[in-house]
């Protein structure tokens, strides 16, 4: 298998979101507009039958139709104002956003390859869009801002969604609910799967919420099964409950849990993974790099990841990648060696690669040195190695 | 993409205003045709020229144009459903759960400065400031003037100006050497190129004496190389080159490359890597690697056995050969990965396998008979080797 494809379904694991949250934003804009429509266009739809039935009752003065007509106009032209200012104002904005990243993704299709420049500059950019979102999950809104603002990637990054969950956040962090119970109102349908199985779960049908939960809050349930119950307590009073029993509800320690529980909804609304992204990017990458040599400072590699002492202490959360075959690699020019560049024994066996020891004899009239021993010999007196 | 493109596309149509392509009139059209109605009976109720049906009629007229209003809605609701089913068919697998990551202090910091060092050596200085200001960290003044050196000689490379890298390479000649490195070698080729083909008619007489100067000290490790940028002056100008045995000559990978090499050399005399670190791993995390893992999981899960995390992944994630950094022997006989105590043996025909294997292979004699071919050999004259 050739491993400069790209792997498209590796690379889409980590662009749901990106996709999804705006498509989440229009579907709020099309709700604000429904309700929109429904009150006004509802309230001219009666007061015009109210008209048409007291004029044909002959109780009405045609001063009073003028006036009943003239207000039915006023609405209407509201309705067409506020249609017009939430399209203009957050529906195209939403639209636009949506095509350019569904376009961005796009593109990484028709990338033949890893080694293409294109994918190298939508990598950077992907590197650029996951730093965003884990400065924003780590409250570093400046750096997040910063970047996005540097690398032009304001529609590629989501600032506005994590600095609404801070609003909320530090709301809840001064235990006032306020604007998390005007969020949850904002979201209810959306957040009615939550509410259904939290509902199975106090009713005691607890075999019916089990298989609810496992059909709709799979991949969440083992590692944060708590939290997705404490989010959907919240819900289940309703918006007007003022704050007052939410205090006595929840001691000072419950708060802290709540303000979790607050995040995962929104972060489960958005498909938004509980982790950064990066955070994922990275533990995958390491794991994938990560060996017992990267911590042996004999066998220490100044280019690879995992020997870099950051990324190093990162990687001791991680598996140790598996291997079944084996790999030598040059220490001279970091190549692989195979029958087309067989790898050559010092007498002392030490190993590299034909290609250097020959570029190194040619320079010292057939001499070679072994770099980590010092060891001189001839070329010739070299011994081939043979891997099966 | 093309599926939740196209539906994103009827999506846009619906919302615009201008077009009213959907089987109901948009709604700026049917909101205005209500104010037309509504204006006309109000008229007429001022003129008093309107009738008992004028009101029943104005309410018929409402009712039809809220039909209409809804109608559009519904199309603008029903794509969007569409929109959103394709997109759940194209993101089919959700990303994974993980508990917290890089949560202990110990990794929140690394990570800091991981990410410090990626700002710095991508030459995002400004951003690099505000983070640095904005989590509290120390980065000392030599690190961040080492990437600002790095980054204004490579700015200066795009534009073909030399000078600052070939001060470091005269500073940095042994470490150079040593690396056999013809890093200097190149920009000089490049400078020489490009005072060969930068005018029109090529200015031959000032390349020549550029040649003079700079190439004497290589005339003995690249000695080849500067006969052919001497003759090459016989093909110009540039079209001709370009037609010429010394067509390589013409290429621009000559300057584009020294960019990626001087990052390199100059990386690597600071014990830093050759490719971006934080790159790397994103790349192969976010190229395969979790989806891989993730299956392996799944896998491991179904089959109901336990899979420690921090212990090994259970199964192998293919690297391209650029990120191969260590050797690894896995032992053709025994299948196990050498260990320094059990480490890759060397027999005398030259194949390698695991000391374990080579004691069972050997039955308690003194001789071994090589599993791959016909050699049998002394126990002993097997040599510890080291990749
Ligand atoms: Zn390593
Ligand atoms: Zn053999």
């Amino acid at each position: 298998m050739s491993t400069s494809k790209l792997n498209i379904e590796g690379v889409m694991l980590f662009e749901q979101p990106f996709a999804r949250v705006p498509y989440e934003n229009y579907r709020k804009v099309f709700r604000a507009s429904q309700r929109n429509v429904e009150k006004e266009l509802g309230a001219v739809q009666s007061a015009a039958n109210d008209l048409a039935k007291r004029s044909k009752a002959r109780n009405n003065s045609t001063e009073d139709s003028i006036k009943a007509v003239d207000s039915m106009i006023t609405r209407v032209e509201n309705l067409k104002r506020k249609l017009s200012e939430l399209q203009s104002s957050a529906g195209t904005p939403t639209l636009g956003v949506m095509r350019e990243r569904l376009q961005h993704l796009a593109a990484v299709e028709d990338i033949p390859s890893v080694n293409e420049p294109e994918f190298t500059r939508w990598a950077d950019t992907r590197l650029d869009r996951w730093l965003v979102d884990w400065a924003l999950r780590t409250g570093k809104e400046k750096t997040a801002r910063m970047i996005a603002e540097d690398r032009g990637i304001e529609r590629l990054v989501d600032i506005d969604l994590f600095s609404d969950v801070c609003r909320i956040e530090e709301g809840l962090k001064r235990q006032s609910c306020s604007e998390a119970l005007a969020w949850c109102s904002e979201n209810k349908s959306s957040l009615r799967k939550l509410k259904e199985y939290i509902e199975l779960a106090r009713a005691r049908k607890n075999e019916d919420a089990i298989a609810y939960s496992k059909k709709h809050l799979l991949p969440w349930q083992e590692t944060h099964l708590a939290q997705i119950r404490q989010a959907a307590a919240l819900l289940c009073f309703p918006p007007t409950t003022t704050c007052g029993p939410y205090k006595r509800l929840y001691d000072p320690a419950r708060w802290t849990t709540l303000v979790q529980s607050f995040r995962l909804a929104v972060y489960n609304l958005s498909t938004l993974p509980t982790e950064p992204l990066l955070h994922l990017a990275v533990y995958a990458g390491l794991a994938s790099l990560k060996l017992p040599a990267c911590y042996d400072r004999h066998t220490k590699n100044t280019n690879c990841p995992v020997c870099d002492p950051n990324l190093g202490e990162l990687a001791k959360e991680v598996p140790y990648s598996h291997h079944v075959n084996s790999t030598i690699v040059c220490r001279l020019s970091g190549k692989i060696m195979d029958a087309d560049n067989m790898p050559m024994a010092f007498p002392n066996g030490y190993v590299y690669s034909k290609e250097a020891l020959e570029e190194m004899a040619l320079r010292d009239d057939g001499y070679v040195t072994c770099p980590r021993t010092g060891d001189r010999c001839l070329f010739s007196e070299l011994r081939k190695v043979f891997i099966s | 993409m093309d599926g939740p493109l196209k539906e994103l596309a009827k999506l846009e149509k619906l919302a615009s205003n201008a077009s009213a392509k959907g089987k109901a009139p948009n709604i700026n059209d049917s909101l205005d045709a209500l104010l037309h109605s509504l204006r006309e009976v109000k008229d007429r109720l001022q003129v008093g020229s309107a009738t008992e049906d004028t009101l029943s009629i104005l309410a018929r007229t409402v009712e039809g144009k809220k039909k209409e209003v809804d109608e559009r809605q519904k199309e603008v609701y029903n794509t969007l459903n569409r929109l959103g089913k394709t997109l759940d068919k194209k993101f089919s697998s959700p990303l994974p759960s993980y508990p917290p990551l890089f949560a202990s202090p110990e990794a929140v910091s690394a990570l800091e400065r991981t990410v410090a060092l990626h700002f710095l050596r991508t030459g995002q200085f400004n951003t690099a400031e505000a983070f640095i200001e904005e989590v509290g960290m120390d980065v000392d003044a030599e690190t961040r003037g080492r990437f600002v050196d790095l980054h204004h000689t490579l700015t200066a490379l795009r534009q073909r100006d030399i000078r600052a890298a070939l001060v470091w390479t005269e500073q940095n000649r042994d470490f150079l050497r040593a690396r056999s490195s013809s890093l200097e070698f190149f920009l000089h080729r490049s400078q020489y190129i490009n005072l060969l083909l930068a005018t029109h008619p090529p200015d031959v007489a000032s390349a020549l004496s550029y040649a003079k100067a700079a190439f004497p000290p290589f005339s003995s490790t690249h000695e080849q190389e500067i006969r052919r940028l001497m003759t090459c002056v016989l093909y110009l100008p540039l079209a001709r080159l370009q037609a010429s045995p010394y067509a390589d000559l013409a290429s621009p990978s000559l300057h584009l490359d020294l960019e990626p090499m001087f990052a390199k050399e100059y990386c690597a005399s600071l014990g830093m890597s050759r490719q971006v670190p934080l790159r790397v791993v994103g790349d192969i995390g976010g190229g395969g690697a979790l989806a891989r893992i993730e299956k392996g999981r799944r896998v491991m899960r179904e089959r109901k056995s336990e899979w420690s995390r921090t212990d090994e992944l259970p199964i192998e994630i293919p690297l391209p050969p650029q990120n191969r950094y260590h050797s690894i022997f896995a032992c053709p006989v025994s299948k196990e990965q050498s260990t320094d105590q059990n480490p890759p043996m060397m027999m005398t025909c030259g194949h390698v396998i695991t000391k374990d294997s080579l004691h069972k292979l050997s039955k308690n004699s003194q001789r071994v008979k090589c599993p791959y071919c016909p050699v049998e050999s002394q126990l002993a004259a097997a040599l510890r080797v080291y990749f």
